[in-house]
Protein backbone atom coordinates (compact mmCIF):
# COMPACT_ATOMS: atom_id res chain seq x y z
CA UNK A 1 0.00 0.00 0.00
CA UNK A 2 2.81 2.31 0.76
CA UNK A 3 3.69 3.02 -3.22
CA UNK A 4 0.09 3.49 -3.89
CA UNK A 5 0.46 6.32 -1.03
CA UNK A 6 3.52 7.76 -2.56
CA UNK A 7 1.96 7.73 -5.88
CA UNK A 8 -0.99 8.94 -4.66
CA UNK A 9 0.08 12.36 -3.03
CA UNK A 10 1.99 12.83 -5.91
CA UNK A 11 -1.75 13.23 -7.45
CA UNK A 12 -0.75 9.99 -9.96
CA UNK A 13 -3.81 7.69 -9.20
CA UNK A 14 -7.04 7.72 -10.60
CA UNK A 15 -10.22 9.42 -8.72
CA UNK A 16 -11.41 5.37 -8.33
CA UNK A 17 -8.03 4.23 -7.36
CA UNK A 18 -7.68 7.10 -4.69
CA UNK A 19 -10.75 6.57 -3.52
CA UNK A 20 -10.40 2.95 -2.75
CA UNK A 21 -6.81 4.16 -1.52
CA UNK A 22 -8.40 6.23 1.23
CA UNK A 23 -11.08 3.49 2.50
CA UNK A 24 -7.67 1.84 3.25
CA UNK A 25 -5.97 4.06 4.86
CA UNK A 26 -9.20 4.73 6.99
CA UNK A 27 -8.95 0.87 8.00
CA UNK A 28 -4.91 0.73 8.24
CA UNK A 29 -3.56 3.18 11.11
CA UNK A 30 -0.01 2.20 10.31
CA UNK A 31 -0.79 3.34 6.45
CA UNK A 32 -1.79 6.76 8.19
CA UNK A 33 1.51 7.11 9.73
CA UNK A 34 2.78 6.06 6.31
CA UNK A 35 1.22 9.54 4.75
CA UNK A 36 2.29 11.40 7.31
CA UNK A 37 5.95 10.89 7.12
CA UNK A 38 5.68 10.99 3.51
CA UNK A 39 4.27 14.41 3.91
CA UNK A 40 6.88 15.04 7.08
CA UNK A 41 9.67 14.56 4.84
CA UNK A 42 8.49 16.76 1.90
CA UNK A 43 8.03 19.15 3.97
CA UNK A 44 11.67 19.05 5.70
CA UNK A 45 12.90 18.98 2.34
CA UNK A 46 11.09 22.07 0.82
CA UNK A 47 10.81 24.21 4.14
CA UNK A 48 13.42 23.08 6.69
CA UNK A 49 13.23 25.83 8.54
CA UNK A 50 9.63 25.38 9.85
CA UNK A 51 9.61 21.85 11.16
CA UNK A 52 7.41 21.38 13.86
CA UNK A 53 5.92 18.96 16.88
CA UNK A 54 2.78 16.94 14.98
CA UNK A 55 -0.21 18.84 15.86
CA UNK A 56 -2.53 16.18 14.23
CA UNK A 57 -2.65 13.71 17.37
CA UNK A 58 -3.73 17.25 19.73
CA UNK A 59 -6.52 18.50 16.48
CA UNK A 60 -7.71 14.95 16.38
CA UNK A 61 -8.50 14.81 19.92
CA UNK A 62 -10.04 17.93 19.97
CA UNK A 63 -12.14 16.92 17.17
CA UNK A 64 -13.29 14.28 19.38
CA UNK A 65 -15.52 16.95 21.16
CA UNK A 66 -16.88 18.08 17.11
CA UNK A 67 -19.92 16.78 15.69
CA UNK A 68 -20.23 14.92 12.48
CA UNK A 69 -20.43 17.00 9.64
CA UNK A 70 -22.61 16.66 6.94
CA UNK A 71 -23.06 18.82 4.04
CA UNK A 72 -25.38 17.91 0.87
CA UNK A 73 -23.53 15.37 -1.98
CA UNK A 74 -20.56 16.45 -3.74
CA UNK A 75 -21.67 19.49 -5.89
CA UNK A 76 -19.02 19.08 -8.77
CA UNK A 77 -20.67 15.45 -9.99
CA UNK A 78 -24.00 16.26 -9.35
CA UNK A 79 -23.31 19.35 -11.38
CA UNK A 80 -21.44 17.23 -13.93
CA UNK A 81 -24.62 15.03 -14.23
CA UNK A 82 -27.04 17.31 -14.47
CA UNK A 83 -25.17 18.89 -17.75
CA UNK A 84 -25.47 15.63 -19.12
CA UNK A 85 -29.02 15.04 -18.91
CA UNK A 86 -29.89 18.27 -19.88
CA UNK A 87 -27.65 17.69 -23.15
CA UNK A 88 -29.06 14.35 -23.70
CA UNK A 89 -32.85 15.90 -23.32
CA UNK A 90 -31.80 19.09 -25.81
CA UNK A 91 -30.33 16.53 -28.20
CA UNK A 92 -33.73 14.39 -28.09
CA UNK A 93 -36.31 17.73 -28.06
CA UNK A 94 -34.01 18.93 -31.44
CA UNK A 95 -34.55 15.53 -33.00
CA UNK A 96 -38.18 15.34 -32.30
CA UNK A 97 -38.58 18.88 -33.57
CA UNK A 98 -36.53 17.72 -36.95
CA UNK A 99 -38.80 14.78 -37.42
CA UNK A 100 -41.69 16.33 -36.76
CA UNK A 101 -40.95 19.11 -38.91
CA UNK A 102 -40.20 16.59 -41.87
CA UNK A 103 -43.50 14.74 -41.12
CA UNK A 104 -45.32 18.09 -42.27
CA UNK A 105 -44.73 17.53 -45.91
CA UNK A 106 -46.01 14.54 -47.37
CA UNK A 107 -44.22 12.05 -48.33
CA UNK A 108 -45.03 11.64 -52.10
CA UNK A 109 -44.11 15.38 -52.39
CA UNK A 110 -40.26 15.20 -51.70
CA UNK A 111 -39.60 12.76 -54.59
CA UNK A 112 -41.72 14.81 -56.77
CA UNK A 113 -39.88 17.44 -55.99
CA UNK A 114 -36.53 16.73 -56.32
CA UNK A 115 -37.67 15.43 -60.10
CA UNK A 116 -39.56 18.73 -61.07
CA UNK A 117 -37.67 21.33 -59.87
CA UNK A 118 -34.47 20.79 -61.91
CA UNK A 119 -36.79 21.01 -65.16
CA UNK A 120 -38.22 24.55 -63.94
CA UNK A 121 -35.23 26.23 -63.54
CA UNK A 122 -34.13 26.95 -66.68
CA UNK A 123 -37.61 27.41 -67.60
CA UNK A 124 -38.03 30.17 -64.79
CA UNK A 125 -34.86 31.73 -66.55
CA UNK A 126 -36.50 32.38 -69.76
CA UNK A 127 -39.41 33.68 -68.44
CA UNK A 128 -39.47 37.68 -69.61
CA UNK A 129 -41.44 40.09 -66.37
CA UNK A 130 -44.21 40.78 -68.96
CA UNK A 131 -45.52 37.27 -67.88
CA UNK A 132 -45.87 37.65 -64.47
CA UNK A 133 -49.69 38.66 -65.40
CA UNK A 134 -50.22 35.25 -67.08
CA UNK A 135 -48.51 33.00 -64.00
CA UNK A 136 -50.29 34.90 -61.70
CA UNK A 137 -53.19 33.52 -63.49
CA UNK A 138 -52.85 30.42 -63.74
CA UNK A 139 -50.22 29.72 -60.79
CA UNK A 140 -52.93 27.16 -59.64
CA UNK A 141 -52.14 25.21 -62.79
CA UNK A 142 -48.53 24.78 -61.83
CA UNK A 143 -46.98 22.34 -60.89
CA UNK A 144 -45.64 24.20 -57.30
CA UNK A 145 -49.41 24.15 -56.66
CA UNK A 146 -48.87 20.84 -54.72
CA UNK A 147 -46.95 22.20 -52.28
CA UNK A 148 -48.09 22.60 -49.18
CA UNK A 149 -48.20 26.35 -47.16
CA UNK A 150 -46.95 29.73 -48.87
CA UNK A 151 -44.49 27.91 -50.72
CA UNK A 152 -46.12 28.25 -53.97
CA UNK A 153 -45.83 31.74 -54.08
CA UNK A 154 -42.07 31.46 -53.09
CA UNK A 155 -41.49 31.77 -56.99
CA UNK A 156 -43.76 34.48 -58.17
CA UNK A 157 -42.56 36.50 -55.02
CA UNK A 158 -38.71 36.15 -56.34
CA UNK A 159 -40.01 37.85 -59.81
CA UNK A 160 -40.77 41.43 -57.84
CA UNK A 161 -37.00 42.82 -58.20
CA UNK A 162 -36.21 42.02 -61.83
CA UNK A 163 -39.92 43.77 -62.71
CA UNK A 164 -38.79 46.94 -61.63
CA UNK B 1 -5.11 14.15 -10.60
CA UNK B 2 -3.84 17.42 -9.56
CA UNK B 3 -3.47 18.01 -5.48
CA UNK B 4 -6.48 20.22 -5.63
CA UNK B 5 -8.61 17.02 -6.84
CA UNK B 6 -6.86 15.11 -4.10
CA UNK B 7 -8.05 17.61 -1.45
CA UNK B 8 -11.66 17.86 -2.76
CA UNK B 9 -11.87 13.85 -2.71
CA UNK B 10 -10.68 14.32 0.97
CA UNK B 11 -13.23 17.42 1.61
CA UNK B 12 -16.36 15.27 0.01
CA UNK B 13 -15.28 12.75 2.29
CA UNK B 14 -15.39 15.02 5.24
CA UNK B 15 -18.81 16.40 4.42
CA UNK B 16 -20.01 12.84 4.21
CA UNK B 17 -19.46 12.46 7.57
CA UNK B 18 -15.75 10.59 7.52
CA UNK B 19 -13.70 12.39 10.26
CA UNK B 20 -10.60 10.33 9.67
CA UNK B 21 -10.21 12.08 5.74
CA UNK B 22 -9.55 15.38 8.27
CA UNK B 23 -6.97 14.05 9.93
CA UNK B 24 -5.15 13.39 6.80
CA UNK B 25 -5.72 17.15 5.49
CA UNK B 26 -4.64 17.78 8.76
CA UNK B 27 -1.45 15.55 8.21
CA UNK B 28 -0.83 16.86 5.23
CA UNK B 29 -1.09 21.27 5.72
CA UNK B 30 -0.25 21.17 9.88
CA UNK B 31 3.24 22.70 8.75
CA UNK B 32 2.16 24.66 5.80
CA UNK B 33 -0.39 26.22 8.18
CA UNK B 34 1.43 26.45 11.23
CA UNK B 35 4.15 28.78 9.10
CA UNK B 36 2.30 30.87 7.82
CA UNK B 37 0.24 31.37 11.16
CA UNK B 38 3.68 31.96 12.76
CA UNK B 39 4.61 35.18 10.63
CA UNK B 40 1.42 36.73 12.94
CA UNK B 41 1.67 34.78 16.10
CA UNK B 42 5.03 34.82 17.22
CA UNK B 43 5.13 33.10 20.63
CA UNK B 44 5.73 28.84 18.83
CA UNK B 45 3.24 27.85 21.52
CA UNK B 46 0.14 30.20 20.91
CA UNK B 47 1.37 29.91 16.97
CA UNK B 48 0.29 26.01 17.49
CA UNK B 49 -2.93 26.76 19.27
CA UNK B 50 -3.80 28.80 17.01
CA UNK B 51 -3.46 26.23 14.37
CA UNK B 52 -5.04 23.90 15.89
CA UNK B 53 -8.00 26.57 16.59
CA UNK B 54 -7.71 27.20 12.60
CA UNK B 55 -8.18 24.06 12.08
CA UNK B 56 -10.72 23.02 14.09
CA UNK B 57 -12.83 26.58 12.47
CA UNK B 58 -11.66 24.62 8.94
CA UNK B 59 -13.87 21.70 9.96
CA UNK B 60 -16.79 23.33 11.35
CA UNK B 61 -16.93 25.36 8.19
CA UNK B 62 -16.11 22.40 5.74
CA UNK B 63 -20.21 21.73 4.76
CA UNK B 64 -20.25 25.18 3.51
CA UNK B 65 -16.93 24.96 1.41
CA UNK B 66 -17.79 24.39 -2.13
CA UNK B 67 -14.57 24.24 -3.82
CA UNK B 68 -14.69 27.42 -5.57
CA UNK B 69 -11.23 28.14 -4.77
CA UNK B 70 -8.71 25.24 -3.99
CA UNK B 71 -9.08 23.77 -0.08
CA UNK B 72 -5.30 25.30 0.65
CA UNK B 73 -6.19 28.35 -0.09
CA UNK B 74 -9.55 28.58 2.10
CA UNK B 75 -7.91 26.86 5.01
CA UNK B 76 -5.26 29.19 4.96
CA UNK B 77 -7.70 32.21 4.72
CA UNK B 78 -8.82 30.65 8.09
CA UNK B 79 -5.36 30.38 9.69
CA UNK B 80 -5.08 34.28 8.50
CA UNK B 81 -8.13 35.30 10.26
CA UNK B 82 -7.93 32.82 13.12
CA UNK B 83 -4.40 34.29 13.86
CA UNK B 84 -5.45 38.30 13.72
CA UNK B 85 -8.27 37.62 15.52
CA UNK B 86 -6.61 35.80 18.45
CA UNK B 87 -4.30 38.75 18.21
CA UNK B 88 -6.77 41.37 18.63
CA UNK B 89 -8.94 39.26 21.28
CA UNK B 90 -5.25 39.63 22.65
CA UNK B 91 -5.01 43.51 22.14
CA UNK B 92 -2.36 42.97 20.14
CA UNK B 93 -2.52 44.87 16.60
CA UNK B 94 -1.59 42.05 13.91
CA UNK B 95 1.31 43.09 11.66
CA UNK B 96 0.80 45.34 9.24
CA UNK B 97 3.98 45.75 7.36
CA UNK B 98 4.03 43.70 4.79
CA UNK B 99 0.55 43.16 3.46
CA UNK B 100 -0.17 39.28 3.00
CA UNK B 101 -2.82 37.21 1.84
CA UNK B 102 -3.67 33.12 1.40
CA UNK B 103 -2.98 33.85 -2.15
CA UNK B 104 0.37 35.01 -1.50
CA UNK B 105 1.13 32.44 1.37
CA UNK B 106 1.53 29.88 -1.34
CA UNK B 107 4.20 31.22 -2.93
CA UNK B 108 5.86 32.32 0.33
CA UNK B 109 9.48 31.23 -0.10
CA UNK B 110 11.55 33.99 2.02
CA UNK B 111 12.54 32.08 4.74
CA UNK B 112 14.20 35.02 6.30
CA UNK B 113 11.36 37.32 7.31
CA UNK B 114 9.70 34.25 9.26
CA UNK B 115 10.11 35.11 13.13
CA UNK B 116 10.39 31.90 14.03
CA UNK B 117 11.17 31.18 18.13
CA UNK B 118 11.03 27.78 19.45
CA UNK B 119 11.39 25.66 22.76
CA UNK B 120 14.83 24.08 23.07
CA UNK B 121 13.21 20.85 22.83
CA UNK B 122 11.35 21.44 19.70
CA UNK B 123 14.29 23.21 18.23
CA UNK B 124 16.77 20.05 18.94
CA UNK B 125 13.62 17.62 17.35
CA UNK B 126 13.20 19.58 14.25
CA UNK B 127 16.93 19.92 13.22
CA UNK B 128 17.15 16.50 14.07
CA UNK B 129 14.02 15.51 11.52
CA UNK B 130 15.60 17.69 8.94
CA UNK B 131 19.31 16.13 9.51
CA UNK B 132 17.91 12.67 9.13
CA UNK B 133 15.91 13.70 5.98
CA UNK B 134 18.93 15.60 4.37
CA UNK B 135 21.22 12.53 5.15
CA UNK B 136 19.34 10.09 4.26
CA UNK B 137 19.11 11.99 0.82
CA UNK B 138 22.65 12.37 -0.02
CA UNK B 139 22.80 8.35 0.85
CA UNK B 140 20.59 7.77 -2.12
CA UNK B 141 21.67 6.40 -5.40
CA UNK B 142 21.99 9.33 -7.69
CA UNK B 143 18.82 8.03 -9.85
CA UNK B 144 16.68 8.29 -6.56
CA UNK B 145 18.11 11.51 -5.13
CA UNK B 146 17.29 13.17 -8.17
CA UNK B 147 13.58 11.57 -8.95
CA UNK B 148 12.51 13.02 -5.23
CA UNK B 149 14.33 16.18 -5.95
CA UNK B 150 12.73 16.73 -8.46
CA UNK B 151 9.29 15.90 -7.48
CA UNK B 152 9.50 17.16 -3.90
CA UNK B 153 11.83 20.69 -4.23
CA UNK B 154 11.16 21.52 -8.17
CA UNK B 155 7.25 20.41 -8.29
CA UNK B 156 7.55 18.28 -11.56
CA UNK B 157 5.09 15.59 -12.60
CA UNK B 158 5.83 12.24 -12.90
CA UNK B 159 5.74 12.29 -16.65
CA UNK B 160 7.90 15.55 -16.68
CA UNK B 161 10.48 13.86 -14.20
CA UNK B 162 10.47 11.23 -16.84
CA UNK B 163 11.11 13.24 -19.57
CA UNK B 164 14.27 14.70 -17.53
CA UNK B 165 15.29 11.54 -16.52
CA UNK B 166 14.52 9.85 -19.87
CA UNK B 167 12.93 6.72 -18.46
CA UNK B 168 9.35 5.59 -18.54
CA UNK B 169 6.69 6.60 -15.90
CA UNK B 170 6.79 3.59 -14.20
CA UNK B 171 10.19 3.66 -12.93
CA UNK B 172 9.59 7.37 -11.87
CA UNK B 173 7.17 5.73 -9.85
CA UNK B 174 9.40 3.32 -8.51
CA UNK B 175 12.23 5.68 -7.85
CA UNK B 176 10.50 7.77 -6.06
CA UNK B 177 8.80 5.54 -4.10
CA UNK B 178 11.82 3.87 -2.99
CA UNK B 179 13.62 6.97 -1.96
CA UNK B 180 10.99 7.99 0.41
CA UNK B 181 10.91 4.57 1.91
CA UNK B 182 14.43 4.77 2.51
CA UNK B 183 14.38 8.20 3.87
CA UNK B 184 11.34 7.13 5.91
CA UNK B 185 12.77 4.17 7.05
CA UNK B 186 16.04 6.62 8.89
CA UNK B 187 13.33 8.29 10.43
CA UNK B 188 10.87 6.37 12.12
CA UNK B 189 13.13 5.27 15.01
CA UNK B 190 13.14 9.03 15.36
CA UNK B 191 9.92 9.35 15.65
CA UNK B 192 9.07 6.56 17.31
CA UNK B 193 11.29 8.04 20.36
CA UNK B 194 9.14 10.71 20.82
CA UNK B 195 5.93 9.66 20.98
CA UNK B 196 4.75 12.17 23.45
CA UNK B 197 5.97 14.90 20.90
CA UNK B 198 4.74 12.91 17.85
CA UNK B 199 5.41 14.35 14.25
Amino acid sequence: MRQEISALMDGELFDDEAEALFDGVRRDQDAHQDWAIYHLIGDALRQPEHIHCDLSARVSERMQDEPVVMAPRARASTQRLRNIALSAAASLVAVAVVSWMSLQISPEVAPQLAMKQPALSPASARIQPKSNDYLMAHHEFSPSSEMNGGASYIRTVSYYPEEK
Amino acid sequence: MAEKEIDQLLVERVQRGDKHAFDLLVSKYQRKLGRLISRFVRDPAEAEDVTQDAFIKAYRALPGFRGDSAFYTWLYRIGINTAKNHLLANKRRPPTSTPFDAEESESFEDAGLLHEVSTPENELMSKQVVDVVQASLQQLPEDLRSALTLREIEGLSYEEIASVMNCPIGTVRSRIFRAREAVAENLRPLLETSKGNRW
